[in-house]
């Protein structure tokens, strides 16, 4: 084993492939492999993926992972169980009289739904007669009204093992200010039930509001078993291979964290891939000084979007995340049904409509020859002749033209249409549904996205990216030549980062409230260096951010205020009060100086900080003439009229390369269509810059 | 035509973007509101309105809030801009409640901010919320006992309480000295003022950015496409006429059941709707022209069901004759009125849901249940301080099926269809001196159908350490909501709203309104009415019956007399018993 590790591996599984970015740490370079998904056992795709990184290498999948500083994997096992509802059998324990508050949702419809009649109710991830309310009851001052009735904790823990539950969230009022009944039940459980995963409520998210806590601890629960299944056959194959280092994996709040963190936190594992595109999308920008920029992600499956303006992205919190009410910090994606795998088809008003169905990696689209025959997006991009008919990823994964224009018949022929016209209708018709999405984050929001960069990022995305621009308005696009596994590369990145919370309803104007902040601060800290002194990080490498959530007297909803790491003390004190009374005004266009203020939750964000890994430099490599493949009869209009296009070898160009739209540049891992008007430029940096010609 | 129409060209993108600011804008004021806001009918409940208008004044954009409240924004803006018309300027801030001029009912209380750009009246931002009390004789201001308007609250005409940008500190202090809860109180208008002052920042910006004759062209157009969208819906009614009477029972008052008609008549894109009620009473529960506004477009919005945004343009080519003033759907001062907009809001509501379902029979969804709830008042011994409100948990009832699928638990009342929230029982506890013992859904109270209604709820509460004051009101207490495509139910007891005291061991059972007084180790519990069903009961799939068992929604008993699925304590189905049961039509 050489003394230092000369890879970082990243690994992030996406609902068709599963990509795989290899950074050299010395020299930059980052290289880019692609397998495909395997859903019923995400880590076969692993498996298939390091064997085909080892054959390329010419080593063997131990020789390379032992030889990897970290490797990291962004995972959407969490978010497939809670979308198709296959997480594992759960039953709650709550107070008596409270079972109901997870269905009863703050008795509110989703807005934007108000008359719509088929709109439904959101499905219970723990059906009512697995909610089993015990009699105990703590007040809001913190002490006990009703003792709990231990009967009922073991009579709930009766029907669960009657019933087969696996998993068990434990949920009390009041519990985040006297845990004393939650963590006797807890032993309870333990003790009746040795073989269940727990939850406790107050452990996971201790912040008062019984309903978002619950809740959490409900999804918590659900996700565990599937999470600990993953986390422990990755984490057993990594070891196997000789890993230096436990796995790490990217949470949604944007950071990586050990398996254990994601076996005991589930919840935070939820929108793993998609919540590092921020990330990449600022770093690929950042040759360029560009920091506001949307991020777009086209897979087979999804397309997923963020939006970070003056570098700064949306953390959510105590948000309905695919309607369940999820506390803990997350970064905002907006997720479609529209990638290279969705299907068009014809609907009851005889209109062509793409997606969200997926014919995912199996059967796939029927220009994978695999058995579908269903058209899909991909189908149309290669009777549009924007993909090579002798197949992607280098020819690796060959495509059958014939069985496209058959599949794409389909909707063709019902429309009368030619297979030309029909397959450039399935494509205005996915982009225009993408479009849509954009807005959703962008103009919806009140963000114009004329004032935005857009990233592409995802295998599926560069054979539509001019066209989301011009239907967008928008005139730069920047596309890396490693799009197609941004959101791997964003992985490789990231620093380990956990969020650590307390309640303190206290007010701010005495010393002993002051004190008892500035302790609980140093006790979450004191947790969070200890864990990651333990995942391997020295003291040099932690970084801290603090924030506090804060209120006037009388308010229910606080305001998020980030703070720096100092000691909080009467002279302090006066600094955070001023940072709320400016967010305040700065929010709701007033404040109330003369009115006193408490806290109400504190949260410590820890960062275990890791090195980047050198930011890769291109060389020069072949003028556009002599990357020069060909050229493919492409169409770039409705009337399914063809032009003939150049189709240049990506891989082959240097950096200052500039090519004018008509045009295809094929990388091994992604096609990027140049529509007419458009003109790309590879930078130095690796990334093609696109923009709109001028007239 | 003969007119050469010559449209201005919209630019898409541009359009887009202005609804969407719109729409952010609105729901940013909201937030505003929400977040800043003291008492727990706004920052918990979400019992507030915004809106924004145009200078002319016509609503541009209707938020997805209260529906109650936002058909009665129409007419009390236009109201208060003709009050002070010639007289209106950039930083002034007026406010307003009067139900006999415009509003709904005086507790929603409404703050009206002109937005100035370049010298010109430009926008309106505008909020209305229910607030902890206005003042009368009861705290929270509901009270039973008034024979007239003067006897519930304080009413407030349009005033300025801003001139020019500089606060009238007098009118302020009147007003607050009038009302109990007075911090809150403050609050609460700050955080209206805030949502108003975020509306105006965010236009502006708007306006900035891309021009106000561009601006004004898009939103010109959005309202334009809701008259569209509104007409070609209506166009798909056969014309006719079609007549929907609901009953309006009698909550207490002694004067007996009331019929409330609405008759509506399609003609081609072009919609009349006349409502017929009897004479108003001495009772809380007559309602002004403005509020009777949105009970009757909430009735044309469960039968449109358009997705958003709204805006006035919807309304173009609905017209509405309230009949003669004086009745309990067009009072005349000095009517009582309160209870307004829930009581008999909903009934109207129903009336006008029932005619639409004549004309389309499938098309239209079940009733919700009707609000049936509680305030309360007393005082708080941990800050000192009096405390009163509205618990708007207490109204969230269960939501109608629909044609397609089982009715929302827990998502009314049908007044608010969804918006209101119920709050979080910690936040609740840590704003009044209560302990909130129960919260659920309420076994058997869906109505039947081949869809059912959803659940309503329980909500049972006892005083933490001093004396409660309880004051219920509403009704769906004797009469279910009512079902569509003939779905009945045969247990109507479990499907109405009533309130159980429990006094020094003592249980009572109340079907009308109260106002009771109750101490540290009773309690209260409060119960709403379920949803509607929708089609034949006896052709709900007899495995669903099972599930809802199952899960202590329906019961043993409910399953045999609503649905015909016999069925023993250990959940397995009687076949032969099943069948005998269902075959009789």
């Amino acid at each position: 084993m050489p003394a230092r590790a000369q890879y970082r591996l990243g690994i992030d599984a996406g609902g068709t492939f599963t990509d795989f970015v290899v950074a050299d740490r010395q020299s930059g370079d980052v290289r880019l492999f692609k397998a495909l998904s395997t859903p019923s056992d995400p880590t076969k795709a692993i498996e298939n993926g390091l064997q085909l990184i080892a054959n390329d290498f010419g080593i063997t999948p131990s020789d390379l992972v032992s030889n990897c500083d970290l490797c990291i994997n962004g995972t959407t096992v969490g978010l497939n169980a809670l979308i198709t509802h296959r997480g594992g059998k759960t039953g709650l324990i709550c107070t008596a009289g409270h079972e109901d508050s997870i269905e009863i949702r703050n008795g509110h419809k989703e807005d934007g739904f108000r008359y719509d009649p088929e709109y439904p109710a959101a499905t219970m991830l723990v059906p009512r007669y697995l909610r089993k309310g015990v009699r105990e009851r703590v007040i809001s001052d913190g002490s006990i009204r009703t003792p709990m009735q231990e009967a009922d904790v073991r009579a709930a823990c009766e029907l669960f093992l009657k019933e087969g539950v696996e998993t068990v969230a434990i949920s009390f009022v009041w519990s985040v200010i006297n845990t004393a009944h939650e963590k006797r039940a807890a032993e309870i459980v333990r003790e009746m039930m040795p073989d269940v995963i727990l939850t406790v409520g107050s452990e996971l998210y201790p912040q008062i509001r019984e309903y978002t806590r619950t809740s959490t601890a409900v999804v918590n629960a659900y996700l565990a078993p599937v999470m600990r299944k993953y986390v422990q056959g990755i984490d057993g194959y990594f070891q196997s291979l000789g890993a230096r280092q436990p796995v790490r994996y990217f949470q949604s709040n944007g950071g990586l964290a050990i398996g254990q963190a994601m076996t005991d936190r589930s919840v935070y594992a939820i929108n793993s891939g998609p919540a590092s595109a921020p990330q990449a999308g600022l770093y690929v920008c950042a040759p360029f000084k560009k920091n506001n920029v949307i991020t777009v992600d086209m897979g087979g499956t999804s397309f997923d979007i963020t939006l970070t303006k003056d570098g700064q992205t949306n953390l959510n919190k105590n948000i309905d995340f695919l309607r369940y009410r999820i506390g803990v910090p997350m970064i905002q994606v907006e997720t479609l049904g529209a990638g290279g795998g969705s299907i068009g088809w014809i609907d009851s008003l005889g209109l062509i409509q793409v997606g969200p169905q997926s014919a995912g990696s199996e059967p796939g689209p029927a220009c994978y020859g695999r058995g579908g025959a269903e058209p899909t997006t991909s189908d149309a991009n290669l009777v549009l002749g924007y993909l090579n008919p002798d197949g992607l990823l280098g020819g690796k994964l060959p495509l059958d033209l014939d069985k496209a224009r058959k599949a794409v018949k389909k909707v063709a022929d019902p429309m009368g249409l030619s297979i030309e016209r029909a397959a450039y209708g399935m494509y205005t018709i996915v982009n225009s549904n993408m479009v849509n999405g954009i807005r959703r984050v962008s103009v919806e929001r009140g963000y114009d996205p004329r004032d935005f960069v857009l990233v592409g990022a995802g295998g599926a995305t560069a054979a539509h990216i001019t066209a989301l621009a011009r239907e967008m308005g928008i005139d730069t696009i920047i596309l890396p030549k490693l799009a197609s596994g941004l959101c791997a590369f964003g992985q490789i990145i990231s620093d380990v980062k956990y969020n650590y919370m307390a309640t303190a309803p206290l007010r701010l104007d005495n010393p002993v409230a002051y004190k008892r902040i500035d302790t609980l601060y140093r006790q979450l800290e004191k947790q969070g260096v200890a864990h990651l002194k333990t995942d391997g990080f020295k003291a040099g490498q932690i970084d801290v951010k603090r924030s506090i959530d804060m209120r006037y007297v009388g308010q229910v909803h606080e305001c998020t205020v980030d703070i720096g790491s100092f000691a909080i003390n009467a002279k302090s004190i006066g600094k955070v009060k001023e940072a709320f009374h400016a967010r305040h005004e700065e929010l709701y266009t007033y404040s109330e100086r003369h009115n006193a203020v408490e806290a109400v939750n504190i949260e410590s964000t820890l960062f275990g900080r890791i090195d980047k890994p050198k930011a890769p430099k291109l060389g020069k490599g072949a003028t556009p003439a002599k990357a020069l493949k060909g050229t493919r009869k492409a169409i770039f209009d409705a009337s399914g009229k063809t032009t003939k296009t150049p189709i240049y070898d990506g891989g082959k160009l240097g950096a200052g390369a500039v090519i004018a739209g008509p045009a295809i540049i094929e990388e091994v891992t992604t096609t990027i269509v140049i529509e007419p008007g458009w003109v790309a430029k590879l930078d130095a940096s690796g990334s093609y810059v696109i923009t709109r010609q001028k007239r | 035509m003969s007119k050469a129409t010559r449209k201005p060209k919209v630019d898409p993108i541009t359009l887009s973007v202005v609804r969407g600011v719109l729409e952010t804008t609105q729901r940013e004021m909201t937030l505003a509101l929400e977040k800043t806001a003291r008492s727990s009918v706004f920052n918990l409940a979400h019992d507030y309105s915004t809106a924004l208008f145009n200078a002319r004044p016509e609503m541009i954009l209707q938020g997805q809030d209260i529906p109650i409240h936002l058909g009665s924004l129409i007419p009390a803006m236009k109201s208060v801009a003709k009050f002070f018309e010639g007289d209106i300027h950039d930083g002034d801030l007026i406010l307003h409640n009067d139900p006999a001029f415009g509003g709904s009912h005086a507790i929603d209380t409404c703050m009206y901010k002109p937005v100035f750009y370049h010298g010109k009246l430009v926008y309106w931002t505008v909020c209305k919320g229910h607030l902890t009390d206005i003042g009368g004789p009861v705290p929270a201001g509901y009270n039973p006992n008034a024979k007239d308007i003067y006897a519930e609250c304080l009413r407030i005409p349009p005033v300025k309480i801003w001139d020019k940008g500089k606060p009238r500190n007098d009118v302020l202090n009147m007003i607050f000295t009038n009302m109990r809860a007075r911090r809150d109180q403050e609050g609460d208008f700050n955080a209206l003022i805030g949502a108003c002052q975020v509306g105006e920042r965010n236009l502006v910006a708007m306006l900035d950015k891309y021009g106000q004759k561009t601006v004004d062209i898009c939103i010109d157009e959005l309202l334009d496409m809701a008259d569209r969208h509104m007409r070609g819906l209506i166009k798909t009614v056969p014309d006719g006429t079609y007549e929907g009477v609901a009953i309006l029972e009698d909550a207490g008052h002694g004067f007996g059941d009331f019929e409330i008609k609405a008759t509506v008549t399609i003609k081609k894109d072009a919609c009349h709707i006349v409502i017929a009620s009897p004479p108003q009473i001495p009772y809380f529960i007559n309602s002004y022209e403005g509020n009777s506004h949105s009970g009757v477009y909430l009735g044309l919005m469960m039968f449109a069901a358009l997705p958003p945004p709204y805006n006035e343009g919807l309304y173009r080519c609905v017209s509405v004759d309230f009949g003669p003033k004086g009745t309990i759907c067009n009072a005349a001062e000095p009517a009582p009125h309160m209870n307004c907009t829930t009581t008999p809001m909903e009934t109207l509501t129903d009336a006008v849901r029932l005619a639409f379902e004549k004309a389309m029979p499938s098309k239209v969804a079940a009733s919700w249940g009707h609000a049936n709830g509680l305030n309360v008042a007393g005082w708080d011994s941990r800050s000192n301080e009096e405390y009163v409100t509205m618990v708007l948990a207490t109204i969230i009832s269960g939501g109608g099926a629909t044609p397609q699928q089982d009715g929302w638990h827990a998502v009314g009342p049908e007044c608010c269809f969804g918006a209101l929230t119920s709050g979080d029982v910690e936040l609740l506890e840590y704003s009044y001196p209560i302990i909130i013992h129960k919260y659920s859904l309420m076994t058997d109270s869906g109505g039947a159908g081949k869809f059912r209604g959803g659940s309503g709820t329980a909500w049972e509460v006892e005083p933490l350490d001093r004396e409660m004051l309880c004051i219920g009101f509403g009704e769906g207490r004797r009469i279910p909501a009512m079902g569509a495509a003939g779905a009945v139910s045969k247990d109507i007891d479990s499907k109405v709203g009533r309130v159980e005291l429990k006094r020094s061991g003592k249980v009572e059972l109340k079907r009308t309104n109260i106002m009771e007084t109750i101490q540290p180790g009773d309690t209260v519990t409060n119960m709403n009415p379920g949803g509607g069903g929708y089609g034949n009961a006896y052709e709900r799939p007899i495995d669903k019956v099972v599930w809802d068992v199952r899960n202590g929604l329906v019961s043993v008993k409910g399953a045999r007399e609503d649905y015909g699925v016999v069925i023993s304590e250990t959940l397995e189905v009687d076949d032969a018993a099943t069948q005998a049961l269902r075959s009789v039509a």
